[in-house]
C-alpha cells in the first residue's frame, strides 16, 4: 500500500492511532458520501437509460448516449472551447494573478482596499455578471462607446454574435470574474511565506527578480500548482456564465447537418440536453463524459506536476 | 528584526559604504518601483470597477432606460425606489426574511464545511495511513462531477433524510459540495508547517488534536480565513439547490428572492441588479472582515524561528 | 443558478379552435356561464379542511395581486380551503417541478403551457383526469383541447392568442407604406421601403430563437397549410415541400438586411426593446408584446398608440388559409393528488366574472366566451378578433411536441436567419431528431 512518504525534511510523521485517523476523517466522509457521491453515481446510472426525468427509468439503452454525445458535432465543439478556455486560463490568468498577489504582499496604503476591489468580481453571481456584461456588450452600449472615445473603433466586434469572437469575449468575462479568486489563493500561499527569506536573498546579493524567481517562486509551489489545478477545473467545468450570456449561441450548422453551439462548453451541452431537451438520460452520459475528461486530466496533472509534491500524487495508489 | 541589523551592518562594514549618489539612485529606483506599483494597481482596479459601478448605478435607473439606452451610463433620472424599495418597501420584510435564511443556512454550511474539511485535510497532510491517496482522490472527484445533473437524485435523497423543506436541507449538502476544494486548498497548507513544531508539541505533551487545535490551526489561519471567504461565497449565491429544496417563500434565501423581478417575458433588469448589489454586501462584509485575519498570517513569521 | 425569464415556451397543443368562441362581438354572454357563478356560499358545517398547492409564474403585478385576489374571493366561499400560493419565475418553475414530480408529489394546480410536456406529464401519470369536471364549461372556454391528451382534459387555458406583427405606425409613414401587406410580396416590398428610408424593419432575437421561429412557422403554415403541417409534426418527417419552400422564402427575407444591430446574440428582451424605443420597426410576437416593450422602453410607455398590429401576410401561391394562426398561451393543469376543491376553484377563475379581469388588467387574453368586452387595447382586441376567425391554430412549435424535438427546430431556424444554414438542411435537421424515437 502507501509507502511512508517522505516527509519534506525527511522525518516520520506522527503515527497517530487508527481511532484519531478515522474520527478525523469520518464527519467529512460521511457527509461526501451521502450528498455527493450517492447522487453523482445516481445520476451517471441514469446515463444508461433513453429517460425524460419522469417517470420510472425502463429504456435501457446501453452506451447510445454516450455514442451519440461522442458524435455530436455540439460536443465536439464543446471540448475544443472547453480546452481553449484552459489553454488561456493558463497563460494569461495564472500568471496575471500571480503578478497581482506579488504587488500586494507588501503593506502599503490602500492595500485593503485593493484587495476588496479584485476580489468583488468573484462575490457577484454568474447570471448577475451576464446580465451585467450583456447589457455592456450591446452593440453601441458602454463597451462600444468607449472604444470609440479613445480611437479603438475599428476593434469593434460583434462581440457576442461573431462564432469566431465569442470565446474571447466569453474568456475576457470569465477572466474578470476569476481572477479574484486565484489572487486570494495566491496571496494566502505568499503571506506564509516570511519575509526574512527573501531579506537573506536580498542581502546575499540577489536582485528582485532572482529573488522572486529562486526563493519565492519555489516556495509558493505549492499553492500555485493548486491554483493551476483549480484553474483548469474550473474552465472544464464551466456553465453558468455561458448559460446567461450567449446560452451556447452563435448557433451555426455542423459538418453532420446538425446545429453546433459555437460558444457551447461541455456543461452547458450536459444541461441543455438533459434539462432543456429533457432528456435526462443523455444528459448524463455528457456529465459522466464531462467527468471522465476532468478525471484523465486531473490524473495527468498529478501525475506530471505534483510528483513533487509527493504527497499530493494520485499514483501513490496501492 | 534585530539580526538584520547586524547583518546590514557588518555587511556594510565589509562592503565600501554605498556613496551618496548610489544611495539617491538606489530611493528613487524604489520610488519608481512604487509609483509602478501604484499605477498598474489603479489600472487594473479601474477595469475591474466599470462593470460593478455601472451595475450600482444600473440600479438607478429605470428598466426602461437601462435595456432601452445601455450606452448611457449616468441615470437620466435617478430612481432610488428600487434600492429603497429592497430595504424600505412594501416587500421589504421579504427581503430580511430571505436574508436571515441566507444566514443561517450560511453559518451552518461554512462551519461545517471548514471543521469537517479541517480535519480531514490534516490527516492527508500529516499522517500516513493505508488508502490515504484514494480517499484523497475520492474527494478530488467531487470537484469533477458536475453537480446540476445530480440535482435530482439529491433532491429525492435530501427528501428521504427528512429534511425537505428545512434550510438544513440546503446547509448540509452546500457543506458537502464544499469540502473537496476546501480540502484540496488546506493540504498544502497544512503540511507546509514544519514536522519540528509536531515533535515540540508532542514532546510538550500534546495529542494529535491538541497540536491540531493549539498549533496547526492558528498558524493556517490565511488558509482558513480563505477557504472561509470562498465557502461563503459560494453558499451566499446558491440558487438551484435552494430553490428545489426550499417550500413556500418564507423559507426563501436572497438569490431566490430576485424571481420576484421577472416575468416569462420580461424581467425588470434595473430593480435586478439593485437587490443584487444590497444582496451581496453581506458576503463582501465578511470578506472584509477575514481578509484582516489573512494579514495577520502575515506577522505570524514565528515559524522559522 | 440561471435567470432566462424570458425564455418564452408557451403552447397549446394542435388546436381547431371553435370559430367564434373568441369573437369580440359576442359580448352576449351564452347563458351556461351563468351556473357558474357565484356558488352559495353555504359550505356543510363539518367540511374537512382542505389545502390546495397552488403554483404559479405570475411575479409581478398586475397579475400576482390579480391571483391573490381570486384565491381569497375562492377562500370566502369556502371557509374550510386553505390556498397556498408558490410563485416562481419561469424556468426556476420549470426546474422545481421536475425535482417535485421526481420525488413523488405534485402541486395540485400549476402553471401550464399545455402541448407535449403536458402530454408527457399525462403520460407519466403526473396529472389528474378532470374531462367530466370541465363538462360544463368546454364551451364557454375555448382551447380546452390544448391541455388534453388522447381525448381526456388534464387543465384549462387562463390566456390564449395568436402571433401577429406588432409595428411601429409612425416608421411605416415615414417609409411611406400606407397600407398593411397582405401578401409576403408586399411584406418584403414593405421591408425594403422601410430600409431605403434609413429605418430597421424587423427585430428578432438570435440568442432566444423563437421569435424568428413563429416566422418560419408562419411561413410553412401558409405555404402548406395546417393539415400538412399537422402531418410533419405527427410523422417527423420535415423533408417536404412546404417546409424548404419556407426556408427559401426567409432566405429571400434574410438578404434585404432587414435585422437590427445585434441580432445574433439578441435576448427577446433586446428585441422588445428594440421595438419599444423605436429602433425597429416590427417584431412578430405575442399578445404579451406591448406590455413587455413598454417595460423595455425609456419613455416605461412603449409605443402608445403608435403601437399597430396585422395579421400575418398570407404567401401567394400557398395552401394554407390567411386565416391560420400560430398561437397558444397559459393555463393551469391540475395534479393527481388534487382534492376537488381544486378543481372547483380552477372553474371559479375561468367565470366570466373572474376571467374578464384578466382581461381588464392586461394580464393576458382570456379564453372564456363573453370576456372580451373587457379588452381596453384595440391592438389587443384585433389579437383577440384574429384568433376567433381562425379554423385552425398551431401550437408553438417549440411547445407542440417533445422539448428535444422543439430545441432542435429553435436552433435548426435560428441558424437559417443567421445565414448559417439552407432550407434543405434545416428541415433535415429537424427531421433527423423528430424521427429518432
Amino acid at each position: 500500500m502507501t509507502a511512508l512518504t517522505a516527509r519534506p525534511r525527511g522525518r516520520s510523521g506522527l503515527l497517530a492511532s487508527r481511532l484519531t485517523i478515522l474520527l478525523f476523517l469520518a464527519p467529512a466522509l460521511f457527509m461526501f458520501v451521502l450528498f455527493v457521491l450517492v447522487p453523482v453515481a445516481q445520476a451517471a446510472h441514469y446515463s444508461f437509460y433513453d429517460w425524460t426525468g419522469l417517470g420510472p427509468l425502463d429504456k435501457f439503452v446501453g452506451l447510445d448516449n454516450y455514442a451519440a454525445a461522442l458524435g455530436s458535432d455540439t460536443f465536439r465543439t464543446a471540448v475544443s472551447n472547453n480546452l481553449l478556455l484552459v489553454a488561456l486560463s493558463l497563460l494569461v490568468q495564472i500568471p496575471f494573478s500571480l503578478g497581482l498577489a506579488v504587488l500586494l504582499n507588501r503593506r502599503f496604503t490602500g492595500r485593503a482596499l485593493f484587495r476588496l476591489i479584485f476580489f468583488l468580481p468573484y462575490v457577484i453571481s454568474e447570471a448577475i455578471t451576464g446580465v451585467i456584461f450583456r447589457l455592456l456588450l450591446q452593440p453601441d452600449a458602454v463597451i462600444d462607446s468607449g472604444m470609440k472615445g479613445v480611437g479603438a473603433g475599428g476593434l469593434i466586434q460583434d462581440w457576442l454574435g461573431d462564432p469566431t469572437f465569442v470565446m474571447i469575449t466569453l474568456f475576457i468575462i470569465i477572466s474578470w470574474k476569476y481572477f479574484g479568486f486565484h489572487l486570494i489563493i495566491l496571496l494566502a500561499g505568499l503571506q506564509g511565506i516570511p519575509r526574512e527569506i527573501e531579506e537573506a536573498a536580498f542581502i546575499d546579493g540577489a536582485g528582485r527578480w532572482q529573488a522572486f524567481r529562486y526563493v519565492t517562486l519555489p516556495l509558493l509551489g505549492p499553492t500555485i500548482r493548486v491554483s493551476v489545478f483549480l484553474s483548469i477545473i474550473g474552465a472544464l467545468q464551466l456553465f453558468d456564465l455561458v448559460f446567461v450570456i450567449t446560452g451556447g449561441g452563435p448557433i451555426t450548422m455542423g459538418a453532420s447537418g446538425a446545429t453546433v453551439d459555437a460558444s457551447g462548453t461541455m456543461a452547458l451541452d450536459m444541461f441543455k440536453t438533459g434539462f432543456t431537451n429533457q432528456s435526462m438520460g443523455a444528459g448524463s452520459a455528457v456529465a459522466v463524459l464531462l467527468f471522465v475528461f476532468c478525471f484523465v486530466v486531473a490524473l495527468g496533472y498529478q501525475r506530471l506536476v505534483l510528483r513533487r509534491d509527493v504527497e499530493g500524487a494520485l499514483t501513490t495508489n496501492g | 528584526m534585530g539580526s538584520d541589523m547586524t547583518t546590514n551592518s557588518a555587511a556594510s562594514s565589509a562592503i565600501p559604504t554605498t556613496s551618496l549618489l548610489q544611495r539617491t539612485v538606489r530611493s528613487i529606483r524604489l520610488g519608481i518601483w512604487e509609483i509602478a506599483r501604484y499605477a498598474i494597481l489603479v489600472a487594473v482596479a479601474a477595469a475591474i470597477l466599470v462593470p460593478i459601478v455601472y451595475a450600482i448605478l444600473g440600479g438607478f435607473k429605470s428598466n426602461g432606460q437601462l435595456v432601452g439606452d445601455p450606452a448611457s451610463v449616468l441615470p437620466t433620472e435617478w430612481v432610488f425606489s428600487n434600492y429603497t424599495d429592497v430595504l424600505f418597501g412594501a416587500n421589504a420584510g421579504d427581503f430580511w426574511r430571505e436574508a436571515a435564511n441566507s444566514l443561517i443556512i450560511a453559518v451552518v454550511a461554512v462551519g461545517a464545511t471548514v471543521t469537517f474539511a479541517s480535519l480531514a485535510a490534516f490527516t492527508f497532510a500529516r499522517m500516513v495511513f493505508p488508502g490515504r491517496e484514494a480517499v484523497y482522490t475520492l474527494f478530488t472527484l467531487g470537484l469533477l462531477f458536475p453537480l446540476t445533473v445530480a440535482i435530482l437524485p439529491l433532491y429525492v435523497l435530501i427528501k428521504q433524510v427528512g429534511l425537505d423543506a428545512n434550510l438544513l436541507g440546503v446547509a448540509l449538502p452546500q457543506a458537502a459540495f464544499g469540502l473537496p476544494i476546501t480540502i484540496i486548498i488546506l493540504r498544502p497548507f497544512f503540511k507546509s508547517i514544519p514536522v519540528e513544531l509536531e515533535d515540540a508539541a508532542k514532546i510538550d505533551g500534546c495529542s494529535t488534536f491538541g497540536f491540531f487545535w493549539r498549533v496547526l490551526l492558528p498558524l493556517a489561519k490565511p488558509a482558513l480565513a480563505t477557504v472561509s471567504v470562498l465557502a461563503v461565497v459560494g453558499t451566499w449565491n446558491s440558487f438551484l439547490l435552494p430553490l428545489v429544496v426550499l417550500q413556500g417563500a418564507d423559507q426563501w434565501t436572497l438569490p431566490l428572492g430576485v424571481m420576484n423581478f421577472s416575468t416569462q417575458y420580461v424581467s425588470d433588469q434595473a430593480r435586478i441588479l439593485a437587490y443584487t448589489v444590497i444582496a451581496i454586501l453581506p458576503a463582501i462584509v465578511f470578506y472584509a472582515f477575514a481578509e484582516r485575519q489573512l494579514v495577520s498570517g502575515l506577522t505570524a513569521g514565528g515559524v522559522k524561528g | 443558478m440561471n435567470l432566462v425569464p424570458k425564455r418564452f415556451l408557451s403552447g397549446v397543443a394542435l388546436v381547431a379552435l371553435v370559430a367564434g368562441a373568441c369573437s369580440s362581438t359576442a359580448t352576449t354572454a351564452p347563458t351556461q356561464a351563468a351556473v357558474t357563478t357565484a356558488p352559495t356560499a353555504t359550505p356543510a358545517p363539518t367540511a374537512k379542511p382542505v389545502t390546495i398547492e397552488w403554483w404559479h409564474i405570475g411575479t409581478t403585478d398586475p397579475g400576482k395581486s390579480m391571483n391573490a385576489q381570486f384565491a381569497a374571493d375562492f377562500m370566502k366561499l369556502h371557509p374550510n380551503v386553505k390556498i397556498n400560493i408558490t410563485i416562481l419565475e419561469n424556468e426556476a418553475f420549470k426546474t422545481k417541478l421536475a425535482t417535485t414530480m421526481q420525488s413523488g408529489t405534485v402541486p395540485d394546480l400549476f402553471q401550464s403551457w399545455g402541448g407535449g410536456t403536458l402530454a408527457e406529464q399525462a403520460k407519466q401519470g403526473m396529472l389528474k383526469d378532470i374531462t367530466a369536471d370541465v363538462a360544463d364549461i368546454k364551451d364557454t372556454v375555448s382551447g380546452i383541447s390544448g391541455w388534453s391528451f388522447e381525448g381526456k382534459v388534464y387543465g384549462i387555458p387562463n390566456d390564449l392568442g395568436i402571433i401577429g406583427f406588432w409595428y411601429n405606425k409612425d416608421l411605416f409613414a415615414k417609409a411611406g407604406i400606407t397600407t398593411l401587406p397582405a401578401t409576403w410580396t408586399d411584406y418584403l416590398a414593405d421591408v425594403s421601403k422601410l430600409k431605403a428610408a434609413g429605418i430597421t424593419p424587423l427585430a428578432i432575437a438570435g440568442k432566444d430563437k423563437w421569435p424568428s421561429m413563429h416566422l418560419w412557422t408562419y411561413l410553412t403554415l401558409r405555404i402548406g397549410g395546417g393539415d400538412n403541417l399537422a402531418k410533419m409534426i405527427a410523422s417527423g418527417n420535415w423533408n417536404t415541400d412546404a417546409c424548404t419552400k419556407a426556408g427559401q422564402e426567409v432566405l429571400k427575407l434574410n438578404a434585404l438586411n432587414p435585422y437590427q444591430a445585434g441580432y445574433k446574440s439578441a435576448t427577446y428582451d433586446n428585441e422588445a426593446a428594440a421595438v419599444g424605443n423605436g429602433k425597429a420597426a416590427m417584431e412578430l410576437m405575442g399578445q404579451w408584446a406591448p406590455t413587455t416593450q413598454a417595460a423595455d422602453s425609456t419613455t416605461k410607455k412603449g409605443l402608445g398608440d403608435k403601437l399597430g398590429w396585422f395579421a400575418f401576410p398570407a404567401v401567394d401561391g400557398g395552401t394554407g388559409a390567411a386565416t391560420d394562426g400560430v398561437g397558444g398561451g397559459n393555463g393551469y393543469a391540475v395534479g393527481k393528488n388534487a382534492p376537488p376543491e381544486a378543481i372547483e376553484f380552477l372553474k371559479f377563475m375561468a367565470q366570466p366574472a373572474q376571467a374578464t379581469l384578466i382581461n381588464k388588467n392586461g394580464v393576458g387574453l382570456s379564453p372564456v366566451a363573453g370576456t372580451q368586452g373587457a379588452i381596453t387595447d384595440p391592438n389587443l382586441k384585433m389579437v383577440a378578433d384574429g384568433l376567433g376567425k381562425a379554423k385552425f391554430v398551431q401550437l408553438y412549435l417549440d411547445q407542440v411536441t417533445t422539448p428535444k424535438v422543439g430545441s432542435a427546430i429553435n436552433d435548426a431556424t435560428i441558424a437559417l436567419f443567421l445565414g448559417a444554414s439552407t432550407p434543405e438542411k434545416v428541415c433535415q435537421a429537424i427531421t433527423t431528431v423528430a424521427s429518432a424515437k
